[in-house]
């Protein structure tokens, strides 16, 4: 059970989970079918592998030496023992295609290789959704240093031409693409959300200013599920006393182009966000903690974020640098405490200093997994996978390796900075019965500041 | 002409030809092809350029892979030296480079050679049946079998030939010299590729995490 869970004003974090369990369930029902002959499925997928394919996937294909070493960093490998689920077998068929159609020696294959099909790409839906979370993990052991995970990016593209995105992320991208929210995220659900906390909780949300140095987005968990953690984000920002907003028509930290593949889509949810930011003048954008936003954004290979007027951070990352700056007033905490470096933030975006500063802000008596910072463990539901249903084996037997590892510090509680992990974690926790409490970082922190004066049923016994 | 002469000269000439261009078309083709573009920016203005230090940090796997690693990569390590010196260091080898280049230096001592090869030939035994009792862990292919025979075989009939086994020592040196052309024709057209590639490949990946503030 979650300490921060036990505010007043929204259901716990482990109601929030149970609830949206239910949600998930209905997203097979709502996906779309494919609409293009199998021909144009085929050529769709084999032409984006073409289009996508630089110099660096080129040498990353051509590195592969079957030593097998990646197997051992692989959570899911590691969890099912399949070799099925081996790291480098998900670059086969990405392979294949570059063979015949990219390499130099594209001559000699065509002679001695068969032409891909469309149920070669079937058949990987399980290598490159399910199990791969692309955490980056296996390039840690890599002697080629290969980079599956890019790899496994550049397939799922190829599987959103092949119309092959599983169920689940398909009909969220379709959500997102047509209506432009996310479990029904829209402006009005996040209007709503803002009223409700002011109501309810006495804290203000300044929505929509023409003008903010701050300003932060939300995400879908949030709105539709876990008011606790906008609610929190709040107190925090209110706190320090900063000039922030959030934008209605710039505020969805989830992105369904980054996770099915999409990459047309990408570009479209984060654009208005860019936009949004520009016009609010705003010198800071802070991504909620929803990990796969911060790639979408911070590190959006598309975006020269260089020459923007304003830095893009994660929320651990402007937490950590308030706390370092003296400006987060914290209560200190109890208890041993371990930190969870989600894949997106960390080995792939090297936030890894904020979050433990933010913990050392409040005293907290944290011990480090075995395997941390850049080699830590993936929960197992990065990437999307914690929606799938066809996962639910991968993602569940590969959670106890987290478990075991958490277990390991002797903590009492493990802290997360992403909202893939948490419901991931949650999800593990009531699966095992796990003693464990799991804690969000921004509401952990937001249960932990001193002289809070705004008068909110507060997060009772967050600091027990 | 006898199978010698031909092995000594159009069979290994033609493989060396091979060999060469091989690399340079495979390279060339790769690395030629267009650069993707990150336009993000990067964590430290110049911090991208400590990702080349994964070239060398990638020599050994850290601490964190050492016990599912440590068989697997000490074999290769026995593997590699040995095999090195042997190419280089034995008397008729440094002969025959010597005839190519011009260059020579001083060779090993015959015991010491036959060490080495047998040492080479040792290890890779070792790692052929470690891929044959883990077959979920390497995921083999008939290529990995068919580069393992081609490695094998000059250490096989070199070693034979310097012990006077098998077929008369003549025969058995045009069947090592064989082998040796075959493996330099096959090079370049297989995994063996990764002696260019891993310079590259670790590089690329170093520098990709670099840009992020990471290293790996």
């Amino acid at each position: 059970m979650s300490a921060t869970a036990t505010t007043q004003v929204f259901p716990t974090f482990a109601e929030v989970y149970q609830g949206f369990a239910g949600q998930i369930g209905m997203l097979r029902e709502m996906a779309p079918t494919p609409t293009k002959s199998d021909d144009q499925r085929l050529q769709g997928a084999v032409d984006t592998l073409i289009e996508e394919t630089n110099a660096g996937e080129a040498v990353w294909l051509e590195s592969c030496i079957h030593c097998g070493q990646c197997t051992s960093a692989c959570h899911y490998f590691q969890a099912l023992g399949d070799a099925k689920y081996a790291p480098m077998r998900k670059m086969d068929l990405y392979r294949r295609v570059y063979r015949r159609e990219i390499s130099p020696l594209r001559w000699l294959h065509r002679l001695v290789t068969k032409a891909v099909e469309l149920a070669d790409f079937e058949d990987a839906v399980p290598l490159i959704y399910d199990s791969c979370s692309e955490c980056g993990r296996c390039t840690m052991v890599c002697p080629m240093g290969i980079d599956t995970a890019s790899l496994v990016h550049h397939m799922r593209s190829a599987m959103v031409a092949a119309e092959l995105v599983p169920p689940e992320l398909a009909a969220l991208r379709m959500e997102q693409l047509h209506q432009g929210t996310v479990f029904g995220s829209s402006p009005e659900a996040l209007k709503n959300m803002v009223d409700t906390i002011r109501e309810r909780a006495g804290v203000d949300i300044p929505l929509d200013k023409e003008s903010a140095e701050v300003m932060v987005l939300s995400s879908a968990v949030d709105l539709v599920a876990n008011g606790n953690g906008l609610l929190a984000t709040a107190r925090i920002m209110n706190h320090i006393s900063v000039d922030w907003t959030i934008c209605s028509d710039g505020f969805e930290s989830a992105n369904f182009g980054l996770l099915s593949g999409d990459m047309s889509l990408w570009k479209k949810q984060s654009d208005p966000i860019v936009a949004a930011a520009k016009r609010v003048k705003a010198k800071t954008l802070v991504i909620a903690e929803c990990g796969h936003a911060y790639p979408a954004l911070r590190w959006n290979p598309m975006l020269r974020s260089g020459a923007l007027p304003f830095e893009m951070m994660y929320m651990s990352e402007f937490l950590g640098k308030q706390a370092q700056a003296g400006k987060l007033r914290l209560k200190p905490m109890e208890g041993k405490v371990t930190f969870h470096d989600p894949c997106k933030t960390g080995r792939r975006g090297g936030a890894f200093d904020e979050p433990r500063s933010v913990l050392k802000a409040m005293n907290a008596d944290l011990v480090e997994m075995p395997n941390h910072k850049e080699y830590n463990w993936c929960c197992g539901g990065g990437a999307g996978i914690f929606l799938l249903a066809d996962a639910t084996e991968l993602r569940d037997e590969s959670f106890k390796i987290k478990i075991r590892e958490v277990d390991e510090t002797g903590a009492d509680s493990v802290v997360v900075s992403c909202a893939s992990c948490r419901l991931n974690f949650e999800s593990g926790r009531q699966k095992n019965h796990w003693d464990k409490r799991v804690e969000s970082l921004v509401e952990l922190t937001a249960a932990h500041l001193i002289d809070d004066d705004v008068a909110v049923a507060p997060a009772a016994g967050a600091a027990s | 002409m006898s199978l010698l002469d031909f092995a000594r000269g159009p069979a290994i000439h033609a493989s060396l030809i091979i060999l060469v261009a091989g690399i340079l078309l495979r390279l060339v083709g790769v690395l030629a092809l267009t650069r993707g573009a990150d336009l993000s920016r990067p964590r430290d203005a110049f911090g991208n350029f400590k990702g080349y230090r994964t070239v060398f940090s990638r020599f050994w796997p850290s601490s964190e892979f050492t016990t599912a690693t440590i068989y697997q990569t000490a074999m290769a390590y026995v593997f590699h030296l040995a095999a090195l010196l042997v190419v280089v260091g034995i008397v008729p080898h440094i002969e025959f480079i010597t005839s190519l280049t011009g260059f020579s230096w001083p060779g090993l001592p015959n015991w010491l050679g036959v060490a080495m090869g047998t040492l080479a030939l040792g290890s890779l035994i070792a790692l052929i049946i470690r891929r044959l009792s883990h077959p979920a862990v390497y995921n083999s292919t008939v290529g990995d079998y068919i580069t393992w025979a081609i490695v094998a075989l000059p250490l096989v009939t070199g070693l034979m030939a310097f012990a006077h086994v098998g077929p008369r020592y003549e025969t058995m040196l045009a069947l090592h010299i064989l082998s040796a052309a075959l493996l330099f024709a096959y090079m370049p057209f297989s995994k063996l590729m990764h002696a260019f590639w891993f310079i590259f490949s670790r590089a690329q990946s170093g520098l990709a995490y670099a840009h992020k503030g990471v290293r790996i």
